[in-house]
């Protein structure tokens, strides 16, 4: 069998070489590096670099706080996070998807968090639920309820964080699904017009079985995106109070950068990644199946 | 003959390119010996350090780059710059909470002129394995107990923690008010409450109480004294302060310095306490409400000190081992010029708040600043029970495991402060073993 490549291939290959070179450099050697690093006693401030096998692993699978804690609470972030801005999502899809004045103003408004930095987001957050000086409190006290603590107790500062999450990605995916709404044929949806089938029939039974694909991709998308959410934790709660809202990529950080165990904190890393690649499959195997079965 | 004509000048040609191409590299090396490059944080006293840097700069020629860098990523940054033996920085901010960590990394300094008028207490996290010095101090960082000097007079400031709640209690029922103390109490900020009234109850996070010598808390097996009836009592005062005497805000517990400073400058609380560096910000009108009506004193005491304690760190500059020896030596002269830039460190004070690294100039500036003079009076006149931090590389982690286990206890039922302390002795011991 002759190795020799025609014009075509070596074309094609030469098209896609710079981004097999940047993926290489920036993706693949730094996780290889990381990886490497997990398998070793690696401080910061004193690099030995021994060789301790899979001792920082039985450290962090050890650890009660990541068990009992850390996992659980990426775990509830991630799930309520992608639940409610699906939800919240879809709907403001589906009521931009219909005709009315003022629509396109109501769209730019609906994507400006799109356009906020998260960490920005975070911080003005944190402000407005400061409980001295934040607008959510003197609103609240208008109703005459409170002056609420809310980064004081577990479940509430859990609840900004994950109302920060939701609002930062709404629009995110209130884009894609009005894209898949947008690109559905209008043959099906005629016919319920004629059969006089309601709207809310419609919707359960035309509309989110032919949108399901594109839920599916910006589940998982999301999904793996939330787990490693760190920005906002970090800016709103640093993980607190006293790591009740820590999550995954909090432990990782604290691990490498404030205790300086590189190689622990890269176990950590190397036990995420290899949780949220499981943790996708099976989600992408299971939604996908979900797929089929409603067509 | 056009040929030989051409021949000569296109030698000439690469002679002189040859010659311009070595003279700019002569030039370049040159100017690049005489560049040095500073990273540190931005922050107001450290820009007043670099301008009696530019000052020296400017006098000798050389080119100042200052490469600023976040507080959130300084310290990993640097280390992991220092630990590459890259010559990223010439010179680099260095404070005693990392100073164990990169002793092994810098250059000594007990060379650099006019370290001698230097304060020797807050030099010991800056010591090397050689008994060498790895640090030029900038300024002192010292906790300062403000008050607001406009609703309490000098003679109504709180002595004891009791009186703290007394005062802040009449300031509130008076109207005078909204909060009697604020301050820091997250992860980072424990010093601006928990910290403070632990060393002022005679107390402290590890047996033997009081100790830093590496060795002896090694000895001690890193015991935690959290269990102690003085440290129980600290946490007790604060949860008695923020649920029972509400003198302090409910929200606290998740309060950093900038949470605390905000609601002191709004004027919304009587007492804090924080960094003498935040002096200035306190008094710039534009963002104070409160400037020019603040004053300083001692820290209250707790019921089991007889005289108030202090705190009296530094922050300073340190030159990396891998910056080559020409430039170490201009380094260590212009830090040189710092240490001796006697109106350059007055205007420091004036401007930022950040007490003169010379303590030559400490009695010439009480003399006649009353500002300083209420600073000595407050901190550098009272002894220091001991240092404010530990000095060995699973510091942070200590740290972090106290700041879970306190806010755990304030943020629960005050019967239960027993129990979470006990909780936490077995995490902190092992934070400080590495375990």
């Amino acid at each position: 069998m002759s190795l020799t490549l025609n014009e075509r291939t070596r074309f094609m290959l030469a098209l896609i070489a710079p981004a097999v070179l940047a993926l290489a450099f920036f993706q693949v050697v730094p996780i290889l590096v990381g990886a490497n690093t997990s398998f070793r006693d690696w401080s910061l401030h004193d690099p030995q670099r021994t060789w301790v096998g899979l001792a920082n692993y039985a450290h962090v699978l050890a650890d009660r706080e990541f068990l009992r804690v850390v996992l659980p609470n990426t775990f509830g972030f991630m799930t309520a996070s992608v639940a409610c801005s699906l939800v919240l999502g879809l709907s403001v899809a589906l009521m931009l998807n219909r005709r009315f004045a003022g629509r396109v103003i109501v769209q730019s408004f609906v994507l400006l968090p799109l356009m906020v930095a998260p960490v920005i987001a975070a911080i003005m957050i944190r402000w407005m639920f400061n409980d001295q000086f934040g607008v959510v409190n003197a609103a609240l006290g208008g109703l005459g309820i409170g002056p609420i603590s809310w980064l004081t107790q577990r479940w509430t500062a859990f609840l900004v964080i994950l109302m920060t999450d939701v609002w930062l990605w709404t629009p995110w995916f209130a884009l894609i699904l009005l894209a898949g709404l947008q690109s559905l044929p209008p043959e099906p949806f005629e016919a319920a017009q004629i059969d006089a089938a309601s709207r809310w029939r419609t919707f359960r039974y035309i509309t989110l079985p032919m949108l399901r694909p594109v839920i599916v991709v910006c589940v998982v998308i999301r999904s793996i995106d939330a787990f490693r959410t760190f920005d906002i934790v970090w800016t709103i709660s640093g993980g607190g109070p006293a790591r009740a809202t820590e999550v995954f990529s909090i432990y990782a950080y604290v691990e490498s950068f404030q205790f300086l165990n590189l190689g622990r904190g890269s176990a950590a890393a190397v036990i995420g990644a290899v949780t949220i690649v499981i943790f996708a499959m099976a989600l992408y195997r299971i939604l996908n199946r979900y797929v089929e079965v409603s067509r | 003959m056009l040929k030989d004509k051409g021949a000569a000048l296109f030698r000439r040609s690469c002679a002189g390119a040859a010659g311009l191409v070595l003279a700019g590299g002569l030039f370049s090396a040159s100017a690049q010996d005489r560049e040095l490059k500073v990273g540190y944080m931005k922050n107001p006293i450290q820009d007043a350090s670099l301008e009696m840097m530019q000052k020296w700069a400017k006098t000798q020629g050389v080119k100042l780059t200052p490469v600023p860098m976040a507080y959130s990523v300084f310290m990993e940054k640097v280390t992991s710059t220092l630990t590459s033996g890259a010559d990223q920085f010439d010179v680099i901010w260095h404070n005693d909470d990392w100073g164990q960590l990169w002793k092994k990394w810098l250059d000594t300094t007990d060379d650099v002129k006019g370290i001698e008028n230097a304060d020797q207490w807050p030099l010991l996290a800056f010591w090397n394995d050689d008994k060498k010095l790895t640090v030029v101090p900038m300024a002192h960082t010292v906790g300062t107990f403000f008050y607001r000097s406009d609703i309490v007079k000098p003679e109504e400031v709180p002595k004891t923690f009791a009186d703290l709640v007394t005062v802040s209690q009449r300031l509130q029922k008076e109207g005078k008010a909204k909060w009697g103390y604020v301050g820091g109490m997250t992860m980072n900020n424990t010093w601006f409450s928990l910290w403070w009234t632990m060393w002022s109850n005679n107390c402290d996070i590890l047996k033997p109480l009081f100790e830093r010598d590496n060795e002896k808390l090694k000895a001690g097996g890193f015991e935690p004294a959290v269990t102690e009836p003085c440290h129980r009592e600290i946490v007790e005062y604060w949860w008695d302060a923020i649920n029972t005497h509400k003198i302090s805000p409910p929200g606290m517990t998740a309060y950093g310095r900038n949470e605390a400073n905000a609601i002191f400058m709004a004027g919304d609380a009587a007492f804090t306490l924080v960094d003498s560096t935040h002096f200035g910000e306190f008094n710039d009108p534009k963002r104070s409400k409160i400037a020019g009506k603040i004053g300083m004193a001692p820290f209250p005491m707790g019921p089991r000190a007889q005289k108030p304690t202090s705190w009296n760190e530094i922050w300073g500059w340190a030159i990396p081992k891998g910056v080559p020896a020409e430039r170490k030596k201009l380094a260590k002269e212009m830090l040189s010029a710092v240490m001796s830039d006697e109106a350059g460190q007055v205007e420091m004070w004036k401007k930022t708040g950040g007490p003169p690294p010379n303590v030559k100039l400490w009695p010439k500036l009480a003399a006649g600043d009353k500002d300083f003079a209420a600073l000595k009076h407050a901190v550098f006149d009272q002894t220091p029970i001991t240092h404010s931090a530990y000095y060995f590389a699973e510091w942070p982690a200590v740290h972090r495991a106290y700041s879970d286990m306190a806010i755990e206890a304030l943020s629960g039922k005050r019967e239960d402060i027993p129990k979470v302390l006990a909780a936490h002795v077995d995490k902190i011991r092992r934070a400080a073993t590495g375990n």
